[in-house]
């Protein structure tokens, strides 16, 4: 079809655009590999082989924004088979003669296989249909109905570049190369048509209707459709639809330890020479496969609508992370301003008062399509601030400093711990002193505060009634730490699973049983590396085993009570503990109801990551109150004489609550209960009558 | 710049104070470092990131685990720490002042910090009794100190919120109320470090130091009564004052 100018002309534009490919991907990897050794990978190809089946099929994005998602789907085959349809587009205009309108008819072959050229036109035909649709919708969303998931907060840390609108104008670029590109591929196919409609090209042959056929039109539209190919292709590798090749690959190379199991502060795998200070600084102290994140983020903000953090209006969104590091990086490269890179990421990429505001609750890393980390970088940044001297809120530095001499963040003595289990009606197994089946890691929360330790007492006196052989470690148990290294003291973490590890050593015991999540994680996913080989329980899978193996037995039906229950972030979404607790309810007889936001999209109190530790606190509406009132929506008006319950299984969870019940002002609608108090009512174990204090 | 800062030792509040005999029962508590003297250790760190010079730290080690406030206040930014090992965990401030100042006085000091009082005794003995013994003028309640040349601006707080600006000439000593920033945090990793790696200078007491005061007893506080909640609504809460105060005759 081509003339052989035209033809000297594509060949030299397509060497010119696969050169730019070239360049702009052997950029971007260049700066991937730049980052520092990540933990180790294994069995890569097949990893990059399932993330291909997931893109395949899209699965990634259904986590969130349904409706989008299946929107994205279409334009993500139309894409694909647009792929094919670009090819034999290329071999239309270089063949002389190929040509595979009306089943291929004038091809000059024998032999033509025409049902499957009809196919593929009628696939080809529809598919630029949907496309057009598809980003429309897209284009529609971002410049005339404007959602608000498209855009950041004014206190978010973002570079100048992304203010000025440059996530819009990539959008734009792309919404322009779609409607032209597909739009000039149907007029080419509507051109050729010169024998009138063909019934497997409906949308080519209406238009042929209109415009009628055009050996003219077939150059132009040709051009225009295959020009933008060569154009856009370079282009993608240095904007946001980088993501079209990037984030397969970064689903491949996805984190593979558990979740609760955080990157070392310094990489594991040491390269010869190099001296790694801990956490990071600037971009490339990150892991290369958190370079690659950048890369590979769609700038979909799914992360920023999960965050609590951001919810609580901080200046904080993960979204904002990734693309500010994006930008960042481009800049260095493409931009021609690698100075870029001295500067520290909490000038270019996230503010200091951002990273403070995170609650490691795991919810961005959940919900990203293409298995991005921010919050690991978040992380990393806070360990190299601790280390480099960054003052601090005072209300963590309290904590840490009373982490590193009283191993608890309470300010309180060692020898304390245990007072709560010396007023018991029954003795409590000292572990470092006498054998025992289970031990008990009670937390700094259930052992110190006041508001929890009735609740630490009714586990003990279940515990007692099931006969359990359990036992605690008294002074010599420590914090465990999870917190601790999330809120970046590496040093102070290790140093308390020192302690914990010479306690254990101490003691003898066959398994672990925790009440407080946050160390239940840790303890899980953390110790091992650390030469832990316990198996580690949260309470709730115990009581559950005690009850299924008649150790305890529900005497008590409560259908008083309509409850809810909310997943604690290290419980649920980190080590996948939805059925115990959900089980225990239905067996206590109460009448349950799920809250929209439940399991895996469990939404964060607020506590986690330090931030319970925190001296200020800013104004706004709380995480715990908005699910307070989650809760209560939930309940509806329904509940005629049953007593409405918030139940929780986590001591942070309890303290966080009750305040948020009284802050919103919702005392007497709701109330806040550990589940085990359920248990104890529906097993019919009390607390021992105490004679009442007599006047002095 | 020479700032040495003389810091104590002292038995941690965190936990039930047990008493033994006349005076604490010392075997059953933890030591820290009094909560002053981290202020002291601060504002030094501050002026020598200011103007340079070396900052030594120097405690009297009375239970033989001065040690980690030692490494902490390395990793924190002082150059320089020594114990005088005494392991008489009852010594009190008269008896620390003495052998604080017989080490302090070869260190050609421009500035002695220490912190105004301790937790412990409240007495605030230990700045003033060192300036005496190196004959150095005495200025407490610091709450900022800036050097230039050869003399210091120091900021004193007085009670309500009034201050007053001194220009001290050197040396001297002084008792730091507050450092003007708070007592930054020292990573543990770096405290580790620390321990691994430094040398902590070690002499022994020296001077004849006395007691100043002697212990006649000791006791915890007793209880002499408890608060009873009053619950119910603002009515039944009045009714039931009412009543109490006519039982206990009052109205
Ligand atoms: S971990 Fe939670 S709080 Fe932190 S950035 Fe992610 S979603 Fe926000
Ligand atoms: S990090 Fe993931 S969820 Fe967040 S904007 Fe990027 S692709 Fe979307």
């Amino acid at each position: 079809m081509l003339t052989p100018v035209e033809k000297i002309i594509f060949i030299l534009a397509a060497i010119a655009s696969v050169g730019f490919t070239f360049h702009g991907f052997k950029t971007i990897i260049d700066s991937i590999r730049k980052g520092r050794p990540a933990p180790e990978l294994k069995n890569i190809p097949g990893s990059l082989l399932k993330a291909g089946i997931a893109v395949l099929f899209q699965q990634t994005i259904f986590k969130a924004r349904k409706l989008l998602s299946a929107i994205h789907m279409g334009l993500f085959f139309g894409l694909i088979t647009y792929a094919f349809v670009n090819l034999t587009d290329a071999l239309e205009g270089l063949i002389p003669g190929f040509d595979l309108v009306y089943g291929g008819k004038h091809l000059p072959y024998e032999n033509v296989p025409t049902g499957l050229i009809n196919t593929f036109n009628l696939i080809a035909d529809v598919m630029s249909g949907f496309l057009l649709i598809a980003i429309t919708v897209f284009f529609v969303r971002r410049f005339i109905t404007k959602d608000k998931a498209l855009t950041f907060r004014d206190n978010v840390l973002l570079n100048p570049k992304v203010k000025a609108g440059g996530q819009n104008r990539d959008s734009l670029v792309v919404d322009v190369f779609v409607v032209m590109h597909v739009g000039a591929r149907l007029m080419s196919q509507a051109f050729r048509l010169t024998e009138g409609a063909d019934p497997f090209m409906p949308i080519a042959s209406f238009l042929n209707g209109i415009f009628g056929a055009s050996e003219v039109g077939v150059h132009v539209a040709w051009w225009i459709s295959l020009g933008w190919v060569m154009f856009i292709i370079p282009y993608l590798s240095r904007s946001k639809h980088t993501h079209f090749f990037m984030s397969p690959v970064n689903l491949g190379l996805a984190k593979q330890n558990p979740r609760g199991q955080l990157d070392p502060a310094v990489p594991l795998k040491m390269i010869e020479g190099t001296r790694f200070d801990p956490g990071a600084k600037h971009v490339h102290d990150l892991a290369w496969t958190r370079v690659l994140d950048a890369y590979a983020c769609v700038q979909c903000n799914r992360c920023q609508d999960v965050c609590p953090a951001n919810f609580y209006q901080r200046p904080l969104s993960p979204s904002a992370l990734e693309v500010n590091k994006r930008y960042l990086l481009k800049e260095a490269t493409f931009g021609g301003h690698p100075e870029k890179l001295e500067l520290p990421l909490t000038e270019t990429v996230i503010s200091p008062e951002a990273v403070w505001s995170c609650t490691t609750c795991y919810a961005c890393v959940r919900v990203c399509p293409v298995g991005n980390e921010p919050m690991a970088d978040i992380v990393d940044i806070r360990r190299r601030m601790l280390v480099d001297g960054y003052e601090i809120d005072s209300g963590v530095q309290n904590a840490l400093q009373s982490l590193a001499t009283n191993g608890n963040w309470m300010s309180k003595g060692k020898r304390l711990r245990g007072k709560w289990a010396k007023e018991m009606e029954f003795p409590v197994k000292d572990a470092t002193a006498e054998p025992v089946d289970h031990l008990w890691f009670v937390g700094d929360t259930a052992s110190f505060d006041e508001r929890v330790i009735p609740i630490t007492k009714m586990v003990a006196r279940i515990f007692n009634a099931a006969g359990l052989d359990f036992g605690i470690l008294y002074k010599e148990e420590s914090n465990a730490g999870n917190d601790v290294r999330r809120v970046g003291e590496e040093g102070l973490f290790e140093q308390l699973v020192e302690q914990n590890m010479a306690a254990f050593g101490k003691s003898q015991f066959q398994r672990i049983v925790t009440t407080d999540p946050h160390s239940f994680n840790t303890l899980k996913n953390e110790y091992p590396q650390f030469g832990s080989e316990w198996e580690v329980k949260h309470y709730t899978v115990t009581l559950l085993r005690l009850i299924e193996e008649g150790k305890l037995t529900i005497k008590n039906k409560l259908s008083n009570y309509k409850v809810t229950f909310h997943d604690p972030c290290y419980l649920g979404r980190y080590n996948g503990g939805f059925t115990a607790p959900r089980k225990l309810l239905e067996l206590c007889g109460v009448e349950f109801v799920e809250m929209p936001r439940n399991c895996e999209n469990s939404f964060c109190c607020g506590a986690g990551g330090g931030q319970i530790w925190m001296g200020k606190v800013a104004p706004g509406e709380r995480p715990a109150e908005n699910r307070i009132k989650e809760a209560l929506t939930t309940f509806g008006e329904g509940a005629g004489d049953k007593t409405q319950l918030f139940i929780v299984t986590c001591p942070k969870d309890m303290i966080m609550y009750s305040d948020a019940v009284k802050t919103t002002g919702n005392e007497g609608k709701i109330e806040v209960r550990d589940i085990v108090q359920l248990i104890a009512e529906a097993v019919g174990v009390e607390e021992p009558k105490v004679a009442e204090p007599v006047a002095a | 710049m020479n700032i040495v800062v003389a810091i104590k030792h002292i038995p941690s509040i965190a936990d039930d104070l047990p008493v033994s005999g006349k005076n604490v029962d010392f075997d059953s508590v933890d030591f820290v470092l009094n909560e002053w003297d981290e202020h002291s250790i601060e504002q030094a760190v501050l002026i020598k990131e200011a103007v340079g010079g070396t900052v030594t730290v120097v405690g009297v080690d009375l239970i033989g685990e001065l040690d980690n406030v030692l490494h902490l206040a390395l990793a924190k930014g002082a150059d320089k720490v020594v114990k005088i090992t005494a392991d008489d965990p009852a010594a009190d401030s008269h008896m620390q002042a003495k052998w604080l100042a017989e080490a302090i006085k070869g260190m050609g000091a421009n500035m002695v910090f220490a912190g105004v009082q301790a937790s412990n005794d409240l007495d605030g003995q230990i700045g003033p009794m060192i300036a005496a013994y190196l004959d150095m003028p005495y200025i407490g309640g610091v709450s900022s100190v800036e050097a230039n040349g050869d003399s210091a601006t120091v900021n004193k707080e007085f009670a309500g919120g009034a201050g007053a600006k001194y220009s001290v000439s050197m040396p001297f000593v002084a008792g730091v109320q507050a450092a003007p920033k708070p007592p930054r945090y020292a990573p543990v990793s770096k405290v580790r470090q620390m321990a691994q790696t430094a040398t902590i200078e070690t002499v022994s007491p020296s001077g004849d130091a006395s007691a100043g005061l002697a212990f006649k007893n000791m006791a915890p506080p007793v209880a002499t009564g408890h608060a009873e909640m009053i619950e119910g609504s603002s009515k039944e809460v009045a009714a039931k004052i009412v009543e109490l105060l006519k039982s206990k005759g009052l109205a």
